[in-house]
């Protein structure tokens, strides 16, 4: 076991960290925004964490937090002018909020090294720690889909006007999606940032961007499951198809096309899908006394 | 109970006067009918009380507040619940579920305690399923409550809809063609359930193509043509009145 663990050690933090911002990334979509802007969030939360600990003497579980805060803070201001616009300008629009991230940080090399980025990074992080960050991102997902939240965010990804005829502010709840969205991204730009020793800002670029979104079509855009299912292919893939060589990437696209064609709800949906079909079946409709576990566990 | 009332409301599209000096009133208790033959305004009409469709004039009051240029939302909160003329529920989610959305309106747990998974939060969300629950029962529709609404027959999804409408426990429910391709018994049973919802106090305002079906139900009747009021009394008087049939079947006077 500790063996395994310190021969894929870099596996398993990658894979920690690309889960949080797969689930920055799944909120958007579960809140039926078509927002790619988690990479900015990172970015806002990656370089200020980094300035902060490399600059300051800001005690770190003031840092943490401040690079969920700013992400936040993020998503709330994208929030506003975005408010009018849907689905694919909506993509669009958070894309090119991501490259004014980006841009801004090459602009202002005085705070953020320009091109060349932050560096000398203090290494915190360790996969115990980042653990605990995506088990505590995990709940919090956990919760809304336990919660009217939940149904409220599930009303807006499928019909929003009906949502809005039963009183739902679909400004409101887009907002809060923005937000949540952001807080992730931040929260685990910055631990990137405490992981990596430095930070550029290409880092962040369009690749950053179709890395996250590849993670949650794989795995699947509304359970709990898909960006683990996702996430999980993601870093295991490379190491799987090592012995390929050169042909890696090709495969890794391969794979990507075969997954979105047969399962295009994704690998982690299918299997909650299917696993709370079997249930539903074997126990009927009848009222439950208490509410059930497992509608939790897959919640929607 | 306060009661609709519907002010010389007009909606002008460019130089199509879609509805166009209209007004009625659906008042708590009772079941008011909307008729009109096809392209009448039936439907912008309902769209404007919705708050969809902004208002070119007039005014529209629920009790002596005006929600003529209240948003969608602002509308159904403030106790105006709609079902949609082609049924409108989200597919992918449980019958169950539909239905717990259906009472955003009295939720009280906020976003925060949400994301938090607060007690008071999940504990909400329980108690609107058990609630959801006596709703299915009344309408005996238990045995659906886990399938995916997309998946439901018609008949059956139109009572998914009513209830989720009624679960916002409304002052004012619009019904725009709510038996149109339903069978006898199905729109027989739903006429039932819509006279308990009027002797409970709920005014009903029943949009409907099926003038056999408004006339039994409703005491007042408001007849619309081409945007405009044609005639308006109970049943009786309407079915008798020669502009609402020269209006349905077309110049039969002259003939």
């Amino acid at each position: 076991m500790i063996h395994f663990y310190y021969s894929y050690q870099p596996v398993i933090d990658f894979f920690l960290l690309s889960l949080g911002f797969a689930y920055s990334q799944q909120i958007a979509l579960r809140a039926g925004v078509f927002s790619i802007g988690t990479a900015g969030f990172a970015a806002l939360g990656g370089y200020l964490v980094a300035i902060l600990a490399t600059r300051t003497e800001v005690p770190m579980w003031v840092i943490i937090p401040a690079g969920a805060a700013i992400g936040a803070l993020g998503g709330y201001v994208l929030s506003i002018p975005l408010a009018r616009l849907r689905g694919a300008f909506v993509a669009i629009a958070t894309l090119a909020f991501v490259k004014v991230i980006i841009a801004l940080a090459l602009y202002f090399e005085d705070l953020t090294g320009g091109a060349i980025g932050v560096t000398n990074i203090p290494r915190i992080m360790d996969t115990w720690s980042l653990a605990l960050m995506a088990l505590l991102v995990i709940y919090v997902n956990w919760s809304i889909g336990r919660t009217t939240l939940g149904r409220i965010f599930a009303a807006l990804a499928q019909d929003e006007s009906v949502a809005a005829s039963l009183g739902v502010s679909i400004r409101r709840y887009h907002m809060i999606g923005f937000m949540v969205s952001g807080a992730i991204g931040g929260l685990f730009g910055g631990l990137q940032s405490l992981y990596v020793y430095n930070i550029e800002p290409n880092a962040f670029g369009f690749a950053f961007v179709v890395t996250i979104l590849t993670v949650v079509v794989l795995g699947g855009r509304t359970t709990l499951l898909g960006p683990i299912m996702g996430a999980g292919i993601m870093a295991i893939l490379p190491e799987v198809a090592r012995p390929l060589a050169d042909n890696r990437t090709m495969v890794n696209g391969i794979i990507m096309i075969l997954v979105i064609t047969f399962l295009p709800r994704g690998v982690g949906d299918t299997i909650v899908d299917a696993v709370r079909h079997r249930w539903r079946q074997r126990r009927g409709a009848s009222r439950p006394q208490k509410q059930e576990v497992a509608d939790a566990v897959a919640s929607d | 109970m306060p009661s609709l009332r519907i002010e010389n409301i007009a909606k002008h599209f460019g130089g199509l006067k879609a509805v166009d000096g209209f007004s009625m009133e659906v008042p708590p208790g009772e079941i008011t009918g909307l008729i009109g033959p096809n392209g009448a305004g039936k439907s912008t009409v309902v769209n404007m009380i919705a708050g969809v469709l902004s208002l070119t004039s007039g005014d529209i009051k629920l009790g002596d507040r005006s929600i003529s240029t209240d948003r969608t939302e602002q509308v159904a909160r403030a106790g105006i619940a709609r079902t949609f003329q082609s049924i409108r529920l989200l597919p992918e989610t449980t019958v169950l579920d539909n239905i717990v959305i259906g009472f955003h309106r009295h939720e009280k747990a906020g976003p925060l305690a949400a994301l938090l998974g607060l007690p008071s939060a999940t504990r909400e969300l329980r108690e609107l399923r058990e609630k959801a629950w006596d709703l299915l029962e009344r309408f005996h529709m238990q045995e659906y409550a886990f399938l995916a609404a997309g998946n439901l027959a018609y008949g059956h999804q139109r009572r998914v809809e009513i209830m989720r409408a009624m679960a916002s426990d409304p002052a004012i429910l619009m019904l725009d063609e709510p038996v149109a391709g339903m069978n006898d018994v199905e729109s027989d049973e739903l006429a039932e359930i819509f006279k308990q919802l009027a002797e409970q106090g709920l005014g009903l305002l029943l949009i409907e193509h099926n003038v056999g079906f408004v006339t039994r139900l409703c005491r007042q009747i408001y007849v619309l043509d081409a945007g405009r009021l044609l005639a308006s009394g109970p049943p009786e008087q309407i079915v008798n009145d020669p502009r609402v049939i020269e209006a349905y079947i077309g110049g039969a006077s002259a003939a």
